[in-house]
């Protein structure tokens, strides 16, 4: 995988680029960061939305879809995510690398004369967004929002993290709240987009084979009609310890029971001991032969999946399983005793090098996916120093046990948050 | 001796290399220069749908009960000696398996010690190893996984609808079969089924990545043993052209109605559909439907639709269908809708324009697709359980005549066809 070129634009903003002819695509990746806050989660999450309907050359929507299928069906796509307690609005344009193109097209080059377009020029009416456009989107982000419960694992998921997190803006959710997109209107809209330009961290990420100096062009001379930008710092505030538990029951009509257990990881960037945690995470229940799959499902046979993830800007880690109610505190026991084991050091070398290959294989695969390095980049936005896939995974690789039981004795339980069926208590 | 097959993308330059192994296993090789990872996917052509079969031109037919190929899958990862995750976990690779309506695939992707993985793979799904025991252990395992299909609203929609299109056809029944199928399978029912259908004659083999046909052969060479001759024959179920009923509709905690519009599609010799078929009706689709459609255009003015609104083609052997699918506040408009943009464009015909976008649409996508070495094997398995030769379907988009398109509109999508699925919310969650 090749090595980032990483290039200050202007204040608080950046283009990285990946030079890599071995992909038939060019794929375009243009952030906007902004502190995650209840104020303003509505207003900014509805904005990649309503900018990836428009531009000025293409005022329509269904014109724009048009276009972009002539580019070879080129995507542009957008996308609220959250890094730390930071609110990314992100556009994604992927297009054919230009030697696919049937009659010799520049495809990549328009692609990125479209995305810049949309962010920097999208299509007014009288200064502001149309209403028209504004209420699509606000529908389609309300029924977004709405139907969170549909997929039942991201609620519980969700719903426990702003048990664990309340008060904090990191259980603020992305989308904001349906009231907030409701009272959306053309000009609060334009405002949040005008705020946003001026006060986000801007990065743009270009990857492809051909020469993408175009596309940092179409981006810098969009950036040039900014005027005078006030970037914000986007800081992640970590709780190291839990103090309680906090526990919640919630009913549904639902047939399987979701159980997830929140805790303080106790370890959050830039500390030094974030990979001795990724591993730790990986050993516990991050793989199909960590201690938790291997015990709380394939042994008790307890539930149909049990995982743990690590988010390392906020230091929270989160386990996850899907079980019968009626096993659900069990489960839970388990789960707490394959911890307590890591803390004590009571888990074999071979336990923990499984863990650590597995780690190091989904680093080392990062750089044969587009996405994923682009994902991979995207969250070291607000770091000190860029690392690489392969200096993450040597990094992995000089963590030692005692580091890795050290990790898990940093671990505190916060928030046990259980989805239940209706019927059965 | 049997030599590799060279085959070459007329407009990617992706290569793949092919060969009938003597054991009877066909093998696809795709290597991608530069690619760190490697992936490879061993699949069977046993699926879901395959509950009653004949074996070696017998006139016999065996009923199985469903699920049993999904619950194969699962057992297959056991051996007497330990799981093979945990084998997996010495070389380092990330492996997993799923089970479809027509295949069973064991997969693995990794970095490093490829031939070691792939030693692997070969070995454990060569090697079943049931108990009562083991075999009773994995029904709370496969319980809790249908529980969990059972609550997914999106797969509720899905085969409700396949229930309503069709009268027969095992298609309409989950993957995973239900909690009462499950509890009759035994380890003689395992063991039956593993003979029939994991046969190597019945298998393919397809790698992507940093590797090299070689590497490939000598794994093979050292793990494959000859097949006997055993053929199975998948039953035929006697199934109409038409829909079985028209709607069919269910309540279930979500925020808003989603919906299936279903139409089947009747290919009367049970044949799959051609490469330049599959791509004539991937591009009717995106001209009827795609988001630069005046019908999308039309639906989300009107308040009827939301961006998880489309179209895909779906197809296995006896069954094809056309689906539109998304959440809606008013389904039965959509459904209408839909039906009335087919016949205003059989009335007005597609134009020129219409259709070159939306080929450059499918043909980029599917040369997209080439990017990932997961798609890539996944892709070149369908190819060879479908008759089609390997990424045939990007060559057959860029040559696509409009033509082909109109014949596809012609003959398919009629209103007797057709079933519509919803599932309504229930009510709002409690606190």
């Amino acid at each position: 995988m090749p090595h980032p070129s990483f290039q200050p634009l202007s204040r608080g903003a950046g283009l990285l680029t990946l030079t890599d002819g071995r992909f038939k695509t060019a794929r375009l990746t243009a952030a906007l960061l902004l502190p995650l806050a209840e104020e303003t989660a509505g207003e900014y999450a509805i904005l990649p939305y309503l900018l990836r309907r428009s531009c000025e050359a293409y005022p329509d929507f269904t014109a724009l879809k048009r276009r972009l299928n002539e580019l070879y069906g080129a995507r542009i796509t957008a996308e609220v995510t959250r890094l730390g307690e930071c609110q990314a609005l992100v556009l994604h344009a992927v297009s054919i690398d230009d030697r696919f193109a049937l009659h010799g097209e520049e495809v990549a080059a328009a692609c990125a004369a479209l995305l810049s377009g949309m962010l920097f020029r999208p299509a007014l009416e009288n200064g502001v967004f149309p209403d028209g456009a504004l209420d699509v989107e606000k529908r389609c982000l309300i029924e977004q929002i709405e139907s969170e419960i549909n997929e039942k694992r991201l609620y519980a998921r969700h719903r426990c993290e702003s048990l664990l997190c309340e008060g904090e803006p990191y259980a603020v959710d992305r989308f904001g709240t349906v009231d907030e997109v409701r009272a959306l209107t053309p000009s609060s809209v334009t405002a949040a987009w005008k705020r946003a330009l001026s006060a986000a961290q801007i990065r743009l990420i270009v990857q492809g084979g051909a020469p993408l100096s175009q596309a940092g062009e179409a981006f810098r001379a969009g950036l040039s009609t900014l005027g005078e930008r006030v970037p914000a710092s986007c800081e992640t505030q970590v709780v190291r310890r839990a103090d309680a538990v906090r526990e919640r029951v919630e009913r549904m009509d639902v047939g399987q029971a979701k159980l997830v257990l929140g805790l303080r990881a106790g370890t959050a960037e830039p500390d030094e001991g974030v990979p001795a945690m990724r591993l730790m995470n990986a050993l516990l229940g991050g793989t199909p032969h960590s201690l938790l799959f291997r015990n709380v499902r394939e042994k008790l046979s307890l539930c149909y999946y049990c995982q743990s993830g690590y988010d390392r800007l906020k230091g929270v880690l989160l386990i996850d399983s899907g079980v019968e109610e009626r096993s659900a505190d069990r489960a839970k026991e388990e789960i707490l005793r394959q911890l307590d084991a890591v803390r004590a050091g009571d888990f074999t070398d071979e336990d923990l090098e499984s863990a650590r290959r597995s780690v190091v294989n989904q680093f080392r695969s990062v750089g044969d996916r587009q996405a994923a390095a682009a994902s991979w980049y995207l969250g070291q936005s607000l770091a000190p120093a860029l690392s690489t896939p392969e200096e993450a995974a040597e990094a992995i690789g000089a963590v030692t046990r005692e580091q890795v039981a050290a990790a898990a004795q940093g671990v505190t339980l916060g928030a046990a948050y259980l989805l239940a069926g209706k019927e059965a208590q | 001796m049997a030599a590799w097959e060279e085959i070459c993308g007329q407009r990617t330059g992706e290569q793949v290399f092919r060969l009938r192994h003597p054991s009877g296993l066909t093998i696809l090789v795709n290597p991608k220069p530069g690619y760190r990872s490697s992936y490879a996917v061993f699949a069977a052509r046993y699926g879901s749908i395959d509950t009653a079969f004949r074996t070696d031109g017998g006139a016999q037919e065996t009923v199985v009960p469903a699920g049993i190929a999904h619950y194969l899958e699962h057992k297959l990862f056991e051996s007497e000696d330990g799981d093979a995750f945990s084998r997996y976990a010495k070389t380092g690779a990330s492996a997993n398996a799923f089970t479809s309506f027509d295949r069973t695939a064991y997969l693995f992707s990794c970095t490093e010690r490829f031939s070691e993985s792939l030693e692997i793979l070969l070995d454990f799904v060569q090697h079943p190893y049931f108990t009562e025991e083991t075999v009773r252990k994995e029904q709370g395992i496969i319980g809790q996984e249908i529980r969990m299909c059972e609550d997914n609203p999106g797969r509720r929609v899905l085969f409700n609808l396949l229930g309503a299109l069709y009268k027969n056809h095992p298609v309409r029944i989950d993957i995973a079969g239900t909690v009462e199928s499950i509890a009759q399978i035994t380890p003689e029912l395992l063991y039956g089924c593993y003979r029939a259908f994991y046969n190597l004659n019945n298998m393919a083999l397809a790698v992507s990545g940093g590797v090299t046909p070689e590497e490939v052969l000598a794994a093979a060479d050292r793990l494959l043993k000859p097949a006997d001759g055993r053929r199975v024959e998948r039953a035929v179920a006697d199934e109409p052209a038409e829909a079985a009923q028209a709607r069919v509709e269910c309540r279930m905690p979500v925020a808003s109605p989603l919906f299936y519009l279903g139409f089947k599609d009747h290919l009367p010799d049970g044949r799959c559909r051609t490469a330049e078929e599959l791509a004539a009706a991937d591009v009717l689709l995106e001209i009827l439907a795609g988001q630069a459609s005046p019908l999308y255009a039309r639906l989300m003015e009107q308040g009827l639709i939301n961006p998880s609104f489309g179209a895909e083609y779906f197809e296995g052997p006896g069954y094809a269908a056309w689906l539109f699918g998304g959440e809606s506040a008013d389904p039965d408009a959509v459904a209408e809708a839909v039906h009335a943009e087919i016949e205003r464009l059989r009335r007005e015909g597609i134009s020129p324009a219409d259709f070159e976008a939306a080929r450059n649409a499918l043909y980029g996508r599917l040369v997209a697709a080439l990017n990932s070495v997961e798609s890539c094997g996944d892709i070149l398995i369908g190819d060879v359980f479908y008759g089609r030769e390997p990424f045939a379907l990007v060559d057959a988009a860029a040559a696509l005549s409009p033509r082909a398109v109109e014949r596809m509109l012609r003959e398919n999508l009629q209103r007797p066809q057709a079933a519509l699925s919803v599932v309504f919310p229930a009510e709002k969650p409690a606190e």
